[in-house]
């Protein structure tokens, strides 16, 4: 089911010598920069919408968005890519015929379907195991000719893909996040150690040469968050974070209102769109304004 | 000569006359036992010659026959040592007992009678049968005297019962201490004014005491799901009289209650440890079977710890109970069933290490993993959880000062106020009533009915799900004082769910 061929880009080998790669659908890729988009395997709901959108954006400007196909960001990724219209590449730890998560086979098809490519340098039929991934992290390094991190907590999957690149010669940009986020602690890191602040894709353009000029436009959220309307006037919603989530209970100690009353008026702003419950607690919804697709 | 006394033999609560006949007749010195007598029934033989002959009696040196009738009845127990010496002694003497009196106790070799289990059930039994007397152990006296319309004769010795049977020395009656029935309401352990923060938790607890909700608390290791579940019967109002007496049968039939005061008033809570095997938690044993932890805690709360770590046959066994209220086991030695009705309090981690969705701490589980301890939870019995409720860790500086929540007494008097509502209306809890009933006594204003079903078309909401709010919603009305479940009533009701748990 897979062809084989020899590992793309000359001199920038891997440490161990290229691998031959094993790839479904069309590879090589078009033309054009290559960006790996990496990241938690359970991003914030901030994070998730950071690379979805990061991936459209860069979509759009011609770029081929590299990465995982894990759950999470890397999952983002290649929608974002998707929405954006662009070729995607998905760098598995397993064989190219065993879609890991299984849950992401129909994304696999999308990316197929879309002119994408799903490689790998593990033999057909390899069941994931722990072992490969950091080797298919370095894949993914050497295929990129840069590596955005989107959300790492310490000793994160991304942050070895981070180092491979950095070994590779390549470049490391990183987006910010909140300082209370145990998820944005290695990403953090990584701008303390010198990687390129991300706030949006032309930095990412920026950092590739194809474009000199950085604005410092906020990045839009995606559409596919979003309503069209704005939500009611609602004293929670100035309360809420789009980061971290507060619980009912915390909401309703900063409101000074019963939590039956705050769970309710939360419940009501949930359909509306306005706010999404993530694990214990709500997050206010990221909204661009655009109808959902 | 021939005589016959009466007695019972029980299977679960289920009560059934026996008549225990004596014949002495000439011939072979020998005794025969006969009436489908289980072993510890037959072993009756050893100690009741025992017993007979250190209390001074004599005991028949010819053709001792005993039958135990109706025959094809399997009898257990040592319940029926005494009415077996009795009917000798009786025999021997040619005198019949005293109408309508039935007799049960274990006998000790020296002809001490002893402590049986289940007398309380026995003696509600054989009075609805029809009998107005019962000699019982001493020790069983004061169970046995809850039970209305029955004169409750305490028997020490053997030797006192035949003596008072010979007319030689009377047995007084034991008289009930006072009308009573045991002390006022018990002084609870948990109170609600040591729980730090929870606001969400305290409030889907006085959901679920005031509507008889089951529950979930979901939350790290360390966030107080032990603590709020503990603070649960507190806040339920005391047995009443009826309710009372089941639980004492239950703990009758364990042998459970203690000499004086054998009526407790506060509601039972259990907590047994997720090795339960399904014997333990919904009942079981050889023979007939014993009742199990949901029979302990009917009327109750049963508080299942880490949930996900129950087998999941044990935790399927819960469905029948969670549904009638009652459990019917079949034994090698028959089927008995026993009430069952309590409120399920469950507590889980989020995920297997237990911190996933923490803020601070980060959770080092596989997503797979997540998965798969979550798909353990979900199915159907969490179907027939009607409250889920996340539970935060809270800061550690907040546990060094005073806890500023409300005590348990206000919110029992809201949760009384509020069951007395739905018993006015419908005769029984909110988390009760079936969809049918709901339709029609649960009445919906417009605005919470388009809420409803605007929620339920944008989340899929399953059939029960839909039930699930609307039950929730009537009880926050109830607790509002409100005939008609309002839009916030609906709203708060849909905000009790997990994220990661189809609602």
């Amino acid at each position: 089911m897979s062809q084989r061929s020899p590992h793309p880009r000359e001199g920038e080998g891997l440490g161990w010598g290229a691998p031959e790669l094993r790839t479904r659908g069309r590879w090589p890729p078009p033309a054009g920069p290559r960006v790996a988009i990496v990241g938690s395997r359970r991003p914030t709901p901030y994070g998730e919408a950071v690379a979805e959108q990061l991936g459209a954006d860069l979509a759009r400007a011609g770029v081929v968005v590299i990465s995982g196909l894990a759950l999470g960001i890397d999952a983002a990724a290649h929608r974002g890519a998707l929405v954006g219209g662009g070729a995607t590449v998905a760098v598995m730890g397993t064989g190219v015929d065993v879609v890991y998560p299984a849950a992401h086979s129909r994304l696999a098809e999308e990316i197929l379907a879309a002119g994408g490519a799903l490689v790998s340098q593990f033999p057909d039929g390899t069941t994931p195991r722990r072992h490969n991934f950091p080797a298919r992290n370095w894949t993914m390094a050497a295929l990129a000719d840069l590596v955005v991190v989107v959300e790492a907590a310490e000793g994160s999957g991304a942050l070895i893909t981070a180092e491979a690149a950095l070994d590779l010669h390549k470049e490391v940009l990183a987006v910010p996040g909140s300082v209370f986020s145990p998820l944005s602690v290695g990403t953090h890191g990584l701008i303390r150690d010198g990687a390129g602040l991300v706030q949006n894709a032309r930095d990412v353009m920026a950092a590739l040469g194809a474009t000199q000029e950085v604005l410092d436009d906020p990045l839009a959220p995606p559409a596919g968050l979003g309503l069209g309307a704005l939500p009611r006037r609602d004293g929670i919603l100035a309360h809420l974070s789009d980061v971290l989530p507060l619980s009912v209970a915390e909401i309703a100690r900063k409101l000074q209102l019963p939590v039956a009353e705050v769970l309710g008026r939360l419940t009501a702003l949930e359909l509306d769109g306005a706010v999404r419950r993530h694990h214990d607690g709500y997050i206010r919804a990221l909204r661009s304004g655009q109808k959902r697709a | 000569m021939l005589a016959a006394v009466d007695s019972c033999t029980l299977a679960g609560l289920d009560v059934r006359r026996v008549e225990v006949q004596a014949d002495i007749a000439r011939g072979q010195v020998k005794f025969l036992l006969v009436g489908l007598a289980a072993t510890s029934v037959k072993e009756a033989r050893e100690r009741v010659r025992s017993a007979i002959k250190n209390s001074g009696l004599e005991f028949p040196q010819s053709r001792l026959t005993v039958n135990l009738a109706p025959a094809e009845l399997r009898k257990e127990g040592s319940r029926l040592d005494l009415p077996i010496a009795v009917a000798i002694a009786l025999a021997r003497t040619g005198k019949r007992p005293p109408p309508h009196t039935a007799f049960l106790g274990e006998l000790a070799l020296d002809g001490a009678v002893c402590h049986v289990d289940g007398v309380l059930v026995a003696a509600l039994g054989l009075r609805n049968l029809g009998f107005e007397r019962i000699f019982v152990p001493a020790a069983n006296a004061a169970e046995a005297a809850l039970v209305d319309g029955l004169a409750v004769m305490p028997c020490a010795s053997l030797k006192a019962l035949v003596d008072h049977l010979l007319g030689v020395q009377t047995i007084e009656p034991h008289v009930r201490g006072g009308t009573g029935l045991g002390a006022g309401p018990e002084v609870n352990e948990h109170d609600l004014a040591e729980v730090h923060g929870q606001e969400e938790g305290r409030r889907a607890l006085e959901i679920a005491a005031a509507g008889g909700h089951h529950l979930l608390l979901s939350g790290p290791p360390g966030a107080g799901k032990t603590m709020l579940a503990r603070c649960l019967p507190g806040i339920l109002p005391p047995l009443e009289l009826a309710e009372a007496l089941e639980v004492a049968q239950v703990r009758s039939l364990l042998g459970e209650l203690r000499d004086h005061s054998p009526l407790g008033w506060a509601r039972p809570f259990r907590s047994p440890h997720h090795g339960v095997s399904s014997a333990g938690l919904i009942g079981g044993g050889t023979g007939l079977a014993q009742p199990g932890e949901i029979s302990r805690s009917h009327h109750g709360v049963l508080f299942l710890d880490e949930l996900a770590e129950f087998q999941a046959p044990v935790l399927q066994a819960l469905r029948q109970p969670l549904e009638t209220g009652r459990v019917t086991i079949t034994r090698s030695g028959g089927s008995v069933s026993y009430p069952a009705r309590f409120t399920l309090v469950a507590a889980t981690n989020p995920c297997p290490c237990g911190w996933a969705g923490d803020p601070v701490r980060s959770c080092r589980c596989s997503p797979g993993a997540i998965d798969s301890y979550q798909r353990r939870l979900s199915g159907p019995l969490l179907d027939r959880i009607d409250l889920k409720v996340a539970v935060r860790r809270i800061k550690l500086e907040t546990l060094a000062s005073e806890p500023t929540g409300e005590g348990s007494a206000p919110v029992r008097e809201r949760v009384v106020a509020a069951r007395a509502r739905q018993v006015a209306r419908q005769g029984c809890l909110n988390a009760l009533l079936r969809p049918a009933r709901l339709r029609q006594l649960a009445a919906l204003e417009p605005a919470s009915r388009r809420t409803l079903e605007r929620w339920a078309e944008q989340r899929g909401l399953t059939a029960r799900g839909f039930h699930r709010a609307w039950r929730v919603a009537r009880t926050s009305a109830d607790l509002d004082g409100a005939d008609q479940i309002g839009e916030r009533h609906i709203l708060e009701a849909l905000g009790y769910r997990l994220q990661d748990v189809a609602a």
